[in-house]
């Protein structure tokens, strides 16, 4: 009797679980809510605002698709090493967190085309007295852990063979410890670096020089076998540009000035 | 049944790297403990010594050590204490944050202890021409060190599991520390961290059974 | 010093975060303590040998550290099982069982400290098992764990500072979000520990004083 019960109720939930995950883009949309993995620490893009509301590029980039999607967003303040996670644990159905779109990254999870591009900052501290960007060979670098900069870093003090880094778990961290001249200098996005650094928190503080590492583009992500959100994703960052969105939200978050190209010469995507 | 494809190969290939971490945890662990014992008899001692300053400083450090999270004192080690413009590397940091905790919970764990050792073994040590240091060093801190073995295996255990809180002060070569740069770079989480996880278990049992030894070797008679 | 930026708002929002931790908190004792109380009479009752997959299970809870509980149990649930379980569940979840691992332990001491000839007494009045465990048993033990168990529960509320890994949003992770904004870290940072100081700080010299008093009669 029991293990009659147990197998009928193994086979329904198989054809309940089924059932549910027909298709993220019809669950989204029959939800009524859009769950952005957003990570707040990294203003201008994530950031929150005087009553502790999350604000920035990022936000209103997940309200547009929400829009987009006839559905109410919900930001889920998620750092940057649980951005990933987040979305493997289901506890977000996009993630809208300035994710480099690294092949590493597109094994476990499926990117969209890029949606921003970064360029790379470094940031020095005023005594460390640096005046371009090889002068971080030995020093102490901090960045953000598992960051597309951190990984750059610890490739370039490899290949000096001398230097630290110091991995810390946010952007706000690095930017304590490099004002408070635990570190001596720190790569950043260049967004990121001036707003630090014209925010007047961090006195002390010098925009040094570009860092040379390949513009960082940045994508969308979802479960990677969830083709039709992909190519809505996809879409969907093709109209913001089209629109003059990308524009529009550049001027209000990021400031003067060009926002970045997101095409790339002589290759298809 | 699971749509999870474990990758256990992936996360074993940096078992070495993980070792390694586990060692400089060890290292961390050992020399926290050292230190905090040390510091818990001075501050036992400032407790005796009747000094009314040398006791507020005592129970300062025993009470902010024993009511606060240890997160919080280790966080307090590395940007606390560099708004006063002093710098600890993450190590020192870590090390810095729980052996401050590891003394205050000793140094009481020692004053329970003093409560079991008559007052009278004092007093003849004493009539017998010892000054009160050598009187405390030669008949009560044994006895103290010995009462107290048990609730110190216990501090060295919580040493041990306290040192993955060094990621907050950007500690990375601790096993905690390595296995999260290692989870940045390949997010294989539950397999990397389930691992970390036996290496703690294993750390924490060996140290179990070396007390164990120590004491059956000690405290014979 | 007390030129700051921090609002009225800020504090409310550091508030917020106090409540979660006093939740999570209270929660996991009053679960765990439960849960605790029934492993430790059970490994009491069906001594050793039949306890020890029970005690090797709880013995995990104490011997890996809380960080790395908590995030296996997060990746297990939600990136092997797929359930949708929110953090909060998941804090209070690992909270309880690691409660319960050092509880079972201090429920153990404590009936172990009830002399065998009381218990032997009871029974040859005639109660039976429960009325034994019901009515000598647990005043008797209840003087011996009492103060442990309120250093434990302490220790709970402390080690609450940890379940921000699985994105719950305690005390120490508002402190953290707030020196994001404001760069005030040492500030922030006192307020902060002196919140946990404030509840802990009494409930323990409670604690105290019930083990001096109780240990002298």
């Amino acid at each position: 009797m029991n293990k009659f019960l147990l197998i009928g109720g193994l086979v329904a939930a198989t054809s309940l679980s089924t059932a549910a995950s027909a298709d993220m883009l019809d669950d989204i949309i029959s939800s009524g809510t859009l769950r952005c993995a957003i990570t707040l620490d990294f203003p201008p893009m994530g950031m929150r605002d005087e009553n502790n509301e999350p604000a920035g590029f990022d936000v209103d980039y997940c309200n547009d698709l929400a829009d987009a999607l006839g559905v109410t967003a919900e930001i889920v303040d998620t750092p940057f090493p649980e951005r990933i996670p987040a979305l493997m644990s289901g506890r977000v159905d996009v993630g809208v967190a300035s994710t480099s779109d690294t092949l590493e990254r597109a094994k476990t999870v499926g990117m969209s085309i890029p949606y921003y591009a970064f360029e790379n900052a470094v940031v020095g501290n005023e005594d460390a007295a640096m005046e371009s960007w090889e002068d971080m060979k030995g020093k102490t670098i901090g960045a953000t852990a598992g960051t597309y900069e951190a990984i750059w870093i610890e490739g370039q003090i490899e290949e000096w063979g001398e230097g630290e880094l110091r991995p810390y778990q946010t952007q706000a961290d690095v930017f304590l410890a490099l004002s408070q001249g635990q570190i001596d200098a720190t790569v950043s996005t260049v967004e990121v670096a001036e707003a630090n650094v014209n925010s007047g928190n961090f006195p002390g503080l010098v925009i040094v020089d570009k860092a040379p590492m390949v513009p960082d583009y940045v994508a969308l992500f979802t479960m990677r076998q969830e083709y039709g959100l992909l190519n809505y994703l996809d879409l969907f960052v093709n109209q913001q540009v089209r629109t003059g969105r990308y524009a529009e939200l550049y001027a209000k978050w990021i400031g003067e000035g060009e926002p970045a190209d997101l095409t790339i010469q002589n290759v298809y995507r | 049944m699971f749509s999870y494809t474990f990758q256990w190969n992936q996360a074993l290939a940096r078992l070495p790297q993980m070792l390694e971490g586990a060692l400089v945890t060890m290292q961390v662990a050992i020399m926290s403990m050292v230190l905090g014992i040390l510091i818990a008899i001075i501050l036992t001692g400032f407790r005796l010594s009747g000094n009314k300053f040398l006791n507020a400083v005592a129970v300062t450090w025993i009470e902010i050590a024993r009511n606060t999270p240890a997160l919080f004192q280790i966080y307090m080690a590395h940007f606390g204490v560099a708004s006063f413009g002093i710098h600890f590397s993450p190590f020192m940091s870590l090390l810095i944050g729980i052996t401050f905790n590891n003394a205050g919970y000793l140094s009481e764990n020692f004053r329970g202890a003093l409560k079991a050792i008559p007052e009278t073994q004092t007093r003849s040590a004493r009539s017998l021409g010892m000054p009160p240091i050598m009187a405390f060093r030669t008949v009560v801190l044994p006895q103290m060190l010995r009462i107290s073995f048990l609730p110190m295996t216990n501090q060295m255990v919580w040493a041990v599991l306290m040192t993955s809180l060094g990621v907050t002060v950007s500690m990375n070569a601790d096993l905690y520390g390595v296995t999260q740069d290692l989870n940045a770079l390949t997010f294989r989480t539950f397999e990397l961290f389930a691992i970390a996880g036996v290496i703690f278990y294993i750390i924490v049992k060996v140290i179990n059974l070396g007390a164990r030894l120590i004491a059956a070797r000690l405290f014979r008679y | 010093m007390f030129d700051t930026s921090i609002s009225v708002n800020d504090l409310l929002f550091l508030a917020q975060g106090a409540w979660i931790t006093i939740l999570v908190t209270a929660i996991s004792v009053f679960l765990g303590t439960l849960l605790g109380i029934f492993f430790g009479v059970l490994r009491y009752q069906v001594g050793p040998w039949w306890a020890a997959p029970i005690t090797f299970v709880l013995d995990i809870f104490r011997s890996i550290p809380l960080l790395i509980q908590l995030v296996l149990v997060n990746a297990f649930v939600g990136i092997v099982l797929r359930l949708q379980i929110s953090g909060f569940t998941v804090a209070c979840g690992v909270l309880t069982f690691y409660t319960a691992a050092y509880c079972a332990e201090i429920v153990r001491g404590g009936i172990e400290a009830v002399p065998a000839t009381t218990r032997r007494a009871a029974r040859s009045l005639g109660l039976n098992w429960f009325q034994d465990m019901r009515y000598i048993v647990a005043p008797l033990a209840t003087r011996v764990a009492l103060p442990s168990w309120i250093g434990l529960a302490l220790g709970v509320m402390k080690d609450s500072a940890l379940v921000y890994v699985v994105q719950v949003t305690e005390l120490l992770k508002s402190t953290q979000i707030l020196i994001t904004r404001l760069q005030e870290p040492l500030l922030l940072l006192t307020i902060g520990g002196l919140f946990y100081f404030v509840i802990s700080f009494p409930i323990a010299r409670l604690g105290g004083y019930l083990e001096k008093r109780w240990s002298n009669d």
